[in-house]
Protein backbone atom coordinates (compact mmCIF):
# COMPACT_ATOMS: atom_id res chain seq x y z
CA UNK A 1 0.00 0.00 0.00
CA UNK A 2 1.32 3.39 -1.00
CA UNK A 3 1.82 6.06 2.14
CA UNK A 4 -1.03 8.15 0.71
CA UNK A 5 -3.14 4.87 1.05
CA UNK A 6 -2.46 3.88 4.85
CA UNK A 7 -2.73 7.60 5.32
CA UNK A 8 -6.32 7.54 4.14
CA UNK A 9 -7.20 4.42 5.95
CA UNK A 10 -6.01 6.04 9.50
CA UNK A 11 -8.03 8.84 8.56
CA UNK A 12 -10.80 6.73 8.01
CA UNK A 13 -9.77 4.35 10.98
CA UNK A 14 -9.77 7.87 13.48
CA UNK A 15 -13.14 9.00 11.62
CA UNK A 16 -15.00 5.83 12.51
CA UNK A 17 -13.62 5.85 16.17
CA UNK A 18 -14.96 9.46 16.60
CA UNK A 19 -18.61 8.37 15.88
CA UNK A 20 -17.93 5.00 17.66
CA UNK A 21 -17.22 7.76 21.01
CA UNK A 22 -19.97 9.83 20.25
CA UNK A 23 -22.22 6.77 19.84
CA UNK A 24 -21.27 5.19 23.20
CA UNK A 25 -21.64 7.61 25.32
CA UNK A 26 -25.05 8.42 24.20
CA UNK A 27 -25.89 4.87 24.82
CA UNK A 28 -24.17 5.09 28.18
CA UNK A 29 -25.30 8.42 29.67
CA UNK A 30 -29.26 7.34 30.61
CA UNK A 31 -28.04 3.65 32.52
CA UNK A 32 -24.84 5.36 34.18
CA UNK A 33 -27.49 7.97 35.13
CA UNK A 34 -25.83 11.28 33.78
CA UNK A 35 -29.10 12.02 31.97
CA UNK A 36 -32.65 10.87 32.54
CA UNK A 37 -33.74 7.93 30.15
CA UNK A 38 -37.16 10.06 29.28
CA UNK A 39 -34.86 12.94 27.99
CA UNK A 40 -32.19 10.53 26.34
CA UNK A 41 -33.22 7.49 25.39
CA UNK A 42 -30.34 5.47 24.91
CA UNK A 43 -29.09 5.02 20.90
CA UNK A 44 -30.28 1.34 20.87
CA UNK A 45 -34.11 2.47 22.50
CA UNK A 46 -34.06 4.90 19.25
CA UNK A 47 -32.64 2.66 16.62
CA UNK A 48 -35.09 0.09 17.88
CA UNK A 49 -37.79 2.53 17.79
CA UNK A 50 -36.88 3.72 14.32
CA UNK A 51 -37.12 0.07 13.03
CA UNK A 52 -40.43 -0.45 14.32
CA UNK A 53 -41.50 3.10 12.56
CA UNK A 54 -40.31 2.01 9.35
CA UNK A 55 -43.15 -0.61 9.48
CA UNK A 56 -45.58 1.84 10.14
CA UNK A 57 -47.88 3.27 7.08
CA UNK A 58 -48.21 6.46 8.34
CA UNK A 59 -44.41 7.12 9.16
CA UNK A 60 -43.94 5.96 5.55
CA UNK A 61 -45.87 8.34 4.42
CA UNK A 62 -44.38 11.23 6.44
CA UNK A 63 -41.12 10.06 4.52
CA UNK A 64 -42.67 9.94 1.31
CA UNK A 65 -44.36 13.65 1.78
CA UNK A 66 -40.66 15.27 3.19
CA UNK A 67 -39.43 13.65 0.28
CA UNK A 68 -41.06 15.14 -2.93
CA UNK A 69 -41.47 18.33 -1.44
CA UNK A 70 -37.61 18.10 -0.82
CA UNK A 71 -37.06 17.12 -4.32
CA UNK A 72 -39.64 18.87 -6.60
CA UNK A 73 -38.16 22.02 -4.55
CA UNK A 74 -34.54 21.04 -5.66
CA UNK A 75 -35.10 19.78 -8.90
CA UNK A 76 -36.75 23.09 -9.88
CA UNK A 77 -34.21 25.04 -7.62
CA UNK A 78 -30.75 23.97 -9.42
CA UNK A 79 -31.59 24.58 -12.74
CA UNK A 80 -33.36 27.99 -12.34
CA UNK A 81 -30.77 29.10 -9.75
CA UNK A 82 -27.61 28.46 -12.38
CA UNK A 83 -29.37 30.15 -14.98
CA UNK A 84 -30.06 32.95 -13.18
CA UNK A 85 -26.48 33.34 -11.39
CA UNK A 86 -24.91 32.45 -15.12
CA UNK A 87 -27.06 35.83 -16.89
CA UNK A 88 -25.74 37.96 -13.86
CA UNK A 89 -22.33 36.44 -13.97
CA UNK A 90 -22.30 37.17 -17.45
CA UNK A 91 -23.51 40.41 -17.73
CA UNK A 92 -21.09 42.81 -15.65
CA UNK A 93 -23.49 45.76 -15.27
CA UNK A 94 -26.22 43.49 -14.15
CA UNK A 95 -23.52 41.92 -11.67
CA UNK A 96 -22.56 45.18 -10.65
CA UNK A 97 -26.21 46.15 -9.68
CA UNK A 98 -27.28 43.25 -8.26
CA UNK A 99 -24.24 42.20 -6.04
CA UNK A 100 -25.18 44.77 -3.22
CA UNK A 101 -29.01 43.19 -3.01
CA UNK A 102 -28.17 39.90 -3.37
CA UNK A 103 -25.87 39.91 -0.52
CA UNK A 104 -28.17 41.71 1.61
CA UNK A 105 -30.75 38.96 0.35
CA UNK A 106 -27.98 36.24 1.44
CA UNK A 107 -27.52 37.91 4.60
CA UNK A 108 -31.48 37.65 5.40
CA UNK A 109 -32.73 35.27 7.94
CA UNK A 110 -35.43 33.87 5.29
CA UNK A 111 -36.96 31.97 7.59
CA UNK A 112 -38.74 34.79 8.86
CA UNK A 113 -40.74 34.56 5.61
CA UNK A 114 -42.66 31.48 6.48
CA UNK A 115 -45.86 33.36 7.53
CA UNK A 116 -45.88 35.35 4.28
CA UNK A 117 -45.52 32.03 1.68
CA UNK A 118 -48.73 30.22 3.88
CA UNK A 119 -50.13 33.39 3.72
CA UNK A 120 -49.42 33.57 -0.06
CA UNK A 121 -49.69 29.74 -1.16
CA UNK A 122 -51.65 29.00 1.83
CA UNK A 123 -50.56 25.31 3.56
CA UNK A 124 -49.47 22.27 1.25
CA UNK A 125 -46.90 21.33 -1.03
CA UNK A 126 -46.64 24.28 -2.95
CA UNK A 127 -45.91 26.45 -0.02
CA UNK A 128 -43.19 24.02 0.98
CA UNK A 129 -41.35 23.88 -1.93
CA UNK A 130 -41.46 27.28 -2.29
CA UNK A 131 -40.23 28.20 0.87
CA UNK A 132 -37.99 25.93 0.80
CA UNK A 133 -36.59 26.30 -3.12
CA UNK A 134 -36.18 30.37 -1.37
CA UNK A 135 -33.80 29.61 0.85
CA UNK A 136 -31.57 27.27 -0.85
CA UNK A 137 -31.34 29.16 -4.08
CA UNK A 138 -29.26 32.60 -3.13
CA UNK A 139 -26.64 29.75 -2.32
CA UNK A 140 -26.76 28.37 -6.01
CA UNK A 141 -27.54 31.98 -7.58
CA UNK A 142 -23.79 33.28 -5.57
CA UNK A 143 -21.98 30.05 -7.25
CA UNK A 144 -23.31 30.12 -10.52
CA UNK A 145 -22.04 33.68 -10.75
CA UNK A 146 -18.75 32.58 -8.95
CA UNK A 147 -18.54 30.11 -11.71
CA UNK A 148 -19.04 32.15 -14.61
CA UNK A 149 -15.90 34.22 -12.81
CA UNK A 150 -13.52 31.22 -12.25
CA UNK A 151 -13.44 31.18 -16.44
CA UNK A 152 -10.59 33.57 -17.18
CA UNK A 153 -11.23 36.00 -20.13
CA UNK A 154 -8.10 35.19 -22.08
CA UNK A 155 -9.72 31.68 -22.24
CA UNK A 156 -12.62 33.03 -23.86
CA UNK A 157 -10.64 35.49 -26.18
CA UNK A 158 -8.60 32.60 -27.14
CA UNK A 159 -11.42 30.91 -28.16
CA UNK A 160 -12.97 33.55 -30.12
CA UNK A 161 -9.75 33.62 -31.64
CA UNK A 162 -10.04 29.85 -33.04
CA UNK A 163 -14.00 30.84 -34.57
CA UNK A 164 -15.83 29.78 -31.12
CA UNK A 165 -19.62 30.75 -31.64
CA UNK A 166 -21.41 31.99 -28.38
CA UNK A 167 -23.47 29.58 -28.13
CA UNK A 168 -20.49 27.08 -28.19
CA UNK A 169 -18.15 29.22 -26.01
CA UNK A 170 -21.23 28.36 -23.47
CA UNK A 171 -21.44 24.61 -23.79
CA UNK A 172 -17.53 23.53 -24.66
CA UNK A 173 -15.94 26.57 -22.30
CA UNK A 174 -18.36 27.66 -18.82
CA UNK A 175 -20.38 24.33 -18.49
CA UNK A 176 -17.53 21.92 -18.33
CA UNK A 177 -15.10 24.48 -16.72
CA UNK A 178 -18.05 25.09 -14.15
CA UNK A 179 -18.91 21.93 -12.94
CA UNK A 180 -16.56 21.44 -10.17
CA UNK A 181 -17.47 24.41 -8.42
CA UNK A 182 -21.54 23.54 -8.99
CA UNK A 183 -21.55 20.52 -7.81
CA UNK A 184 -20.01 21.94 -4.59
CA UNK A 185 -22.89 24.59 -4.57
CA UNK A 186 -25.58 22.05 -4.97
CA UNK A 187 -24.98 20.11 -2.35
CA UNK A 188 -25.31 22.78 -0.07
CA UNK A 189 -28.11 24.28 -2.07
CA UNK A 190 -29.68 20.31 -1.38
CA UNK A 191 -28.87 20.86 2.99
CA UNK A 192 -31.03 24.34 2.60
CA UNK A 193 -33.55 22.57 0.63
CA UNK A 194 -34.21 19.77 3.51
CA UNK A 195 -33.77 22.38 6.08
CA UNK A 196 -36.55 24.53 4.37
CA UNK A 197 -38.60 21.84 4.21
CA UNK A 198 -38.52 20.63 7.35
CA UNK A 199 -39.13 23.74 9.49
CA UNK A 200 -42.25 24.61 7.05
CA UNK A 201 -43.53 21.15 8.23
CA UNK A 202 -42.49 22.11 11.86
CA UNK A 203 -44.27 25.45 11.78
CA UNK A 204 -47.64 24.09 9.88
CA UNK A 205 -48.75 20.87 8.63
CA UNK A 206 -50.30 17.94 8.72
CA UNK A 207 -47.82 15.87 7.07
CA UNK A 208 -44.13 15.29 7.02
CA UNK A 209 -41.43 13.89 8.99
CA UNK A 210 -40.93 17.83 10.31
CA UNK A 211 -44.56 17.65 11.65
CA UNK A 212 -43.80 14.13 13.02
CA UNK A 213 -41.18 15.02 14.96
CA UNK A 214 -42.41 18.12 15.99
CA UNK A 215 -45.84 16.31 17.53
CA UNK A 216 -43.38 13.76 18.93
CA UNK A 217 -41.28 16.44 20.83
CA UNK A 218 -44.56 18.09 22.16
CA UNK A 219 -45.88 15.08 23.52
CA UNK A 220 -42.70 14.18 25.59
CA UNK A 221 -42.12 11.42 22.80
CA UNK A 222 -38.53 11.36 22.86
CA UNK A 223 -37.72 8.28 21.41
CA UNK A 224 -40.32 8.85 18.30
CA UNK A 225 -38.58 12.48 18.23
CA UNK A 226 -35.31 11.02 18.18
CA UNK A 227 -35.84 8.57 16.01
CA UNK A 228 -37.34 10.87 13.28
CA UNK A 229 -33.72 13.03 13.70
CA UNK A 230 -31.87 10.16 13.10
CA UNK A 231 -33.33 9.05 10.06
CA UNK A 232 -33.07 12.34 8.99
CA UNK A 233 -29.51 13.12 9.71
CA UNK A 234 -28.84 9.31 8.44
CA UNK A 235 -30.22 10.13 5.06
CA UNK A 236 -29.00 14.30 4.80
CA UNK A 237 -25.58 12.84 5.42
CA UNK A 238 -25.34 10.21 3.12
CA UNK A 239 -26.94 12.77 0.21
CA UNK A 240 -24.33 14.97 1.27
CA UNK A 241 -21.56 12.56 1.05
CA UNK A 242 -22.78 10.92 -2.37
CA UNK A 243 -22.49 14.40 -3.62
CA UNK A 244 -19.26 14.78 -2.73
CA UNK A 245 -17.49 12.01 -3.87
CA UNK A 246 -19.48 12.97 -7.08
CA UNK A 247 -17.85 16.46 -6.83
CA UNK A 248 -14.06 14.79 -6.11
CA UNK A 249 -14.49 12.57 -8.74
CA UNK A 250 -15.10 14.55 -11.60
CA UNK A 251 -12.11 17.67 -9.95
CA UNK A 252 -9.79 14.68 -10.23
CA UNK A 253 -11.36 13.46 -13.72
CA UNK A 254 -10.88 17.25 -14.97
CA UNK A 255 -8.55 19.50 -13.30
CA UNK A 256 -10.05 23.14 -13.36
CA UNK A 257 -8.78 26.76 -13.19
CA UNK A 258 -6.10 27.38 -10.53
CA UNK B 1 11.25 35.12 -56.21
CA UNK B 2 8.13 34.11 -57.24
CA UNK B 3 4.98 36.20 -57.07
CA UNK B 4 3.32 34.31 -54.84
CA UNK B 5 5.93 35.33 -51.77
CA UNK B 6 5.97 38.77 -53.12
CA UNK B 7 2.62 39.78 -52.48
CA UNK B 8 1.25 41.58 -49.13
CA UNK B 9 -0.72 38.97 -46.96
CA UNK B 10 -1.50 41.91 -44.07
CA UNK B 11 -1.70 45.39 -44.88
CA UNK B 12 -2.32 48.39 -41.76
CA UNK B 13 -4.02 50.93 -42.84
CA UNK B 14 -3.90 54.24 -40.42
CA UNK B 15 -4.73 52.31 -37.50
CA UNK B 16 -5.63 54.08 -34.31
CA UNK B 17 -6.95 52.86 -30.85
CA UNK B 18 -8.63 55.07 -28.64
CA UNK B 19 -9.86 54.75 -25.24
CA UNK B 20 -12.21 56.24 -23.24
CA UNK B 21 -14.23 59.28 -24.82
CA UNK B 22 -13.30 63.05 -25.46
CA UNK B 23 -10.81 64.09 -22.29
CA UNK B 24 -8.90 62.23 -20.37
CA UNK B 25 -8.77 59.67 -23.41
CA UNK B 26 -5.73 57.56 -24.00
CA UNK B 27 -4.74 56.71 -27.67
CA UNK B 28 -3.50 53.83 -27.39
CA UNK B 29 -2.37 53.37 -30.99
CA UNK B 30 -1.74 56.19 -33.29
CA UNK B 31 -1.75 55.77 -36.75
CA UNK B 32 0.03 52.46 -37.29
CA UNK B 33 0.97 51.73 -41.31
CA UNK B 34 2.57 48.02 -42.56
CA UNK B 35 2.42 45.57 -44.61
CA UNK B 36 3.67 41.98 -43.87
CA UNK B 37 4.43 39.65 -46.65
CA UNK B 38 3.24 35.94 -47.38
CA UNK B 39 5.76 33.71 -45.60
CA UNK B 40 7.58 36.66 -43.71
CA UNK B 41 8.59 36.44 -40.17
CA UNK B 42 7.42 39.61 -38.36
CA UNK B 43 8.69 40.58 -35.18
CA UNK B 44 7.03 43.58 -33.50
CA UNK B 45 9.24 44.78 -30.79
CA UNK B 46 8.38 47.52 -27.94
CA UNK B 47 8.74 48.70 -24.18
CA UNK B 48 5.36 47.95 -21.94
CA UNK B 49 2.14 50.12 -22.67
CA UNK B 50 3.01 50.84 -26.41
CA UNK B 51 0.01 49.09 -27.54
CA UNK B 52 1.51 46.09 -29.25
CA UNK B 53 -0.87 43.91 -27.31
CA UNK B 54 -4.01 46.24 -28.78
CA UNK B 55 -2.75 45.89 -32.15
CA UNK B 56 -2.61 42.32 -31.80
CA UNK B 57 -6.04 41.84 -30.70
CA UNK B 58 -7.11 44.41 -33.50
CA UNK B 59 -4.93 42.01 -35.88
CA UNK B 60 -6.75 38.92 -34.20
CA UNK B 61 -10.59 40.54 -35.40
CA UNK B 62 -10.94 40.47 -30.99
CA UNK B 63 -10.88 44.36 -31.32
CA UNK B 64 -11.74 46.89 -33.31
CA UNK B 65 -9.82 50.24 -34.59
CA UNK B 66 -10.81 53.38 -33.65
CA UNK B 67 -10.36 54.08 -37.47
CA UNK B 68 -8.16 52.63 -39.97
CA UNK B 69 -8.16 49.40 -41.68
CA UNK B 70 -6.64 46.26 -41.33
CA UNK B 71 -6.69 43.73 -44.43
CA UNK B 72 -6.00 40.26 -45.08
CA UNK B 73 -5.43 38.88 -48.38
CA UNK B 74 -7.25 42.38 -49.37
CA UNK B 75 -10.14 41.75 -47.08
CA UNK B 76 -11.37 43.50 -44.62
CA UNK B 77 -10.94 42.18 -41.05
CA UNK B 78 -13.87 42.93 -38.36
CA UNK B 79 -14.20 39.89 -36.74
CA UNK B 80 -11.84 36.83 -35.51
CA UNK B 81 -10.93 34.53 -39.02
CA UNK B 82 -10.39 30.94 -38.01
CA UNK B 83 -10.23 30.42 -41.81
CA UNK B 84 -7.24 32.43 -42.08
CA UNK B 85 -5.58 33.88 -38.86
CA UNK B 86 -4.41 31.90 -35.42
CA UNK B 87 -3.06 33.57 -32.33
CA UNK B 88 -0.68 31.96 -29.63
CA UNK B 89 -1.17 33.94 -26.66
CA UNK B 90 1.54 34.96 -23.55
CA UNK B 91 -0.55 32.41 -21.46
CA UNK B 92 -1.27 28.65 -23.28
CA UNK B 93 -5.17 29.04 -22.47
CA UNK B 94 -5.23 25.21 -22.78
CA UNK B 95 -8.83 24.12 -21.34
CA UNK B 96 -7.88 22.31 -18.43
CA UNK B 97 -9.91 18.75 -18.10
CA UNK B 98 -8.82 18.19 -21.79
CA UNK B 99 -5.69 16.40 -22.97
CA UNK B 100 -3.04 18.01 -24.79
CA UNK B 101 -4.24 16.00 -27.85
CA UNK B 102 -8.05 16.82 -27.22
CA UNK B 103 -6.94 20.36 -26.56
CA UNK B 104 -5.00 20.46 -30.33
CA UNK B 105 -8.38 18.87 -31.74
CA UNK B 106 -10.21 21.68 -29.98
CA UNK B 107 -10.86 24.36 -32.71
CA UNK B 108 -11.22 21.94 -35.19
CA UNK B 109 -13.90 20.47 -33.26
CA UNK B 110 -15.69 23.35 -33.29
CA UNK B 111 -15.77 23.69 -36.99
CA UNK B 112 -17.10 20.06 -36.94
CA UNK B 113 -14.15 18.17 -38.67
CA UNK B 114 -14.94 14.65 -38.27
CA UNK B 115 -13.53 12.82 -35.66
CA UNK B 116 -10.76 10.46 -37.55
CA UNK B 117 -9.78 13.53 -39.39
CA UNK B 118 -8.88 15.81 -37.01
CA UNK B 119 -7.35 12.67 -34.54
CA UNK B 120 -4.67 12.74 -37.50
CA UNK B 121 -4.35 16.49 -37.94
CA UNK B 122 -4.11 16.98 -34.48
CA UNK B 123 -1.06 14.49 -33.86
CA UNK B 124 0.38 15.35 -36.90
CA UNK B 125 0.59 18.86 -35.30
CA UNK B 126 1.80 17.32 -31.89
CA UNK B 127 4.56 15.29 -33.71
CA UNK B 128 5.76 18.66 -35.62
CA UNK B 129 6.07 20.34 -31.74
CA UNK B 130 7.36 17.20 -30.25
CA UNK B 131 4.95 16.51 -28.21
CA UNK B 132 3.94 13.30 -29.94
CA UNK B 133 4.64 11.24 -26.31
CA UNK B 134 2.38 13.93 -23.98
CA UNK B 135 -0.71 13.83 -26.32
CA UNK B 136 -2.77 11.98 -23.30
CA UNK B 137 -1.67 14.07 -20.88
CA UNK B 138 -3.51 16.97 -19.25
CA UNK B 139 -2.25 20.57 -18.79
CA UNK B 140 -1.16 20.32 -15.31
CA UNK B 141 0.84 17.32 -16.05
CA UNK B 142 2.90 19.69 -18.32
CA UNK B 143 5.59 21.94 -17.75
CA UNK B 144 4.94 25.31 -18.70
CA UNK B 145 7.20 24.81 -22.35
CA UNK B 146 5.09 22.11 -22.69
CA UNK B 147 2.04 23.77 -22.81
CA UNK B 148 2.83 26.61 -24.79
CA UNK B 149 3.66 24.09 -27.48
CA UNK B 150 0.54 22.71 -27.52
CA UNK B 151 -0.61 26.14 -28.01
CA UNK B 152 1.30 26.69 -30.98
CA UNK B 153 -0.23 22.99 -32.43
CA UNK B 154 -3.13 24.29 -31.53
CA UNK B 155 -2.89 27.37 -33.55
CA UNK B 156 -0.68 25.50 -36.71
CA UNK B 157 -3.75 22.57 -36.42
CA UNK B 158 -5.83 25.57 -38.38
CA UNK B 159 -3.76 25.86 -41.22
CA UNK B 160 -3.68 29.80 -40.87
CA UNK B 161 -2.07 32.16 -43.47
CA UNK B 162 -1.40 33.79 -40.66
CA UNK B 163 -0.11 32.99 -37.15
CA UNK B 164 -0.21 35.97 -34.54
CA UNK B 165 2.19 35.69 -31.71
CA UNK B 166 1.60 37.86 -28.66
CA UNK B 167 4.85 37.21 -26.00
CA UNK B 168 4.53 33.89 -26.41
CA UNK B 169 7.35 33.15 -24.40
CA UNK B 170 7.16 35.69 -22.19
CA UNK B 171 6.16 33.69 -19.05
CA UNK B 172 8.98 31.28 -19.82
CA UNK B 173 12.05 30.82 -18.08
CA UNK B 174 15.34 32.75 -20.28
CA UNK B 175 16.37 28.67 -21.29
CA UNK B 176 13.27 27.40 -22.21
CA UNK B 177 12.65 30.28 -23.94
CA UNK B 178 15.31 30.30 -26.34
CA UNK B 179 14.67 26.72 -27.41
CA UNK B 180 11.30 27.83 -27.86
CA UNK B 181 12.78 30.28 -30.33
CA UNK B 182 14.61 27.84 -32.20
CA UNK B 183 12.11 25.41 -31.94
CA UNK B 184 9.39 27.77 -33.88
CA UNK B 185 12.18 28.80 -36.38
CA UNK B 186 12.32 24.88 -37.51
CA UNK B 187 8.84 24.87 -37.28
CA UNK B 188 8.33 27.90 -39.31
CA UNK B 189 10.77 26.73 -41.70
CA UNK B 190 8.91 23.59 -41.95
CA UNK B 191 5.26 24.91 -42.39
CA UNK B 192 6.40 28.37 -44.03
CA UNK B 193 3.50 30.26 -42.56
CA UNK B 194 3.34 34.07 -42.00
CA UNK B 195 4.09 34.86 -38.55
CA UNK B 196 3.75 37.99 -36.81
CA UNK B 197 5.37 37.89 -33.33
CA UNK B 198 5.09 40.20 -30.75
CA UNK B 199 7.68 40.67 -27.79
CA UNK B 200 9.39 43.25 -25.83
CA UNK B 201 13.00 41.19 -25.65
CA UNK B 202 15.33 42.93 -28.01
CA UNK B 203 17.18 39.72 -28.62
CA UNK B 204 13.94 37.52 -29.42
CA UNK B 205 13.04 40.13 -31.68
CA UNK B 206 16.28 40.33 -33.77
CA UNK B 207 16.62 36.54 -33.37
CA UNK B 208 13.67 35.41 -35.00
CA UNK B 209 12.71 38.34 -37.70
CA UNK B 210 13.02 39.02 -41.62
CA UNK B 211 11.60 42.03 -40.94
CA UNK B 212 11.37 44.36 -37.02
CA UNK B 213 8.72 46.97 -36.12
CA UNK B 214 9.92 49.11 -33.50
CA UNK B 215 7.36 50.64 -31.74
CA UNK B 216 7.56 53.71 -29.23
CA UNK B 217 4.54 54.79 -26.64
CA UNK B 218 2.21 57.43 -25.43
CA UNK B 219 0.56 57.40 -28.35
CA UNK B 220 1.92 53.66 -29.56
CA UNK B 221 3.15 54.18 -32.98
CA UNK B 222 5.93 52.32 -34.95
CA UNK B 223 8.86 54.12 -35.29
CA UNK B 224 11.00 51.96 -37.69
CA UNK B 225 10.89 49.04 -40.08
CA UNK B 226 13.91 47.18 -39.73
CA UNK B 227 14.87 44.33 -42.33
CA UNK B 228 17.43 41.88 -40.75
CA UNK B 229 20.40 41.08 -42.29
CA UNK B 230 21.34 37.89 -40.79
CA UNK B 231 21.24 34.54 -42.93
CA UNK B 232 18.88 31.38 -42.46
CA UNK B 233 19.05 29.27 -40.81
CA UNK B 234 19.58 31.16 -37.23
CA UNK B 235 22.10 29.83 -34.82
CA UNK B 236 22.70 31.07 -31.34
CA UNK B 237 26.50 32.41 -32.05
CA UNK B 238 25.02 34.84 -33.97
CA UNK B 239 23.62 36.48 -31.27
CA UNK B 240 27.25 37.70 -30.29
CA UNK B 241 27.92 38.96 -33.97
CA UNK B 242 28.53 42.40 -34.78
CA UNK B 243 25.62 42.75 -36.78
CA UNK B 244 23.68 41.68 -34.16
CA UNK B 245 25.30 43.94 -31.25
CA UNK B 246 24.47 47.06 -34.15
CA UNK B 247 21.20 45.75 -34.42
CA UNK B 248 20.27 45.97 -31.17
CA UNK B 249 22.13 49.27 -29.71
CA UNK B 250 19.75 50.61 -33.05
CA UNK B 251 17.03 49.33 -31.41
CA UNK B 252 17.12 49.87 -28.09
CA UNK B 253 17.79 53.94 -29.01
CA UNK B 254 15.10 54.19 -31.13
CA UNK B 255 13.03 52.59 -27.66
CA UNK B 256 15.06 55.00 -25.79
CA UNK B 257 15.03 58.19 -27.75
CA UNK B 258 11.12 58.22 -28.05
CA UNK B 259 9.40 60.65 -25.02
Amino acid sequence: MTRSGLQRVFVLGAQLLVVAVLLGLWQAAAPLGWVDPDTLPPFSAVLDTLWQMLHDRSFLQDIEITGVEVLVAFIVMVPTGLLIGFVIGENRPLYRTLRGPLDLLMAMPKALFLPLFIFVFGIGFAEKVLFSLTLGIFVVILAGIAAVHSIPQGLINAARSMGATKAQIYTRIYLPGMIPLLLNSVRVGLIFTIFGVLVAEMYVSTHGLGRMIFDAGEAYHLRDMLAGVLLIAVISIALSEMLRRFERLIRTRRASFS
Amino acid sequence: MNQAVRTDILTVRGVSKIFGADRGSVAALSDVNFSVRRQQFVTIVGPSGCGKSTLMQILGGLASASCGEVLLNGEKIAAPRPDHIAAVFQEPWLLPWKSAQENVEFPLSLKGVAVAERRARAAAQLELVGLAHAATRLPHELSGGMRQRVAIARALVQEPDLLLMDEPFAALDEQTRTKMGNELLRIWEHSRRTIVFITHGLTEAIYLADVILVMAARPGRIVERIEVPLPRPRSIDMIGSEVFGQLRNRIWQLIGDSP
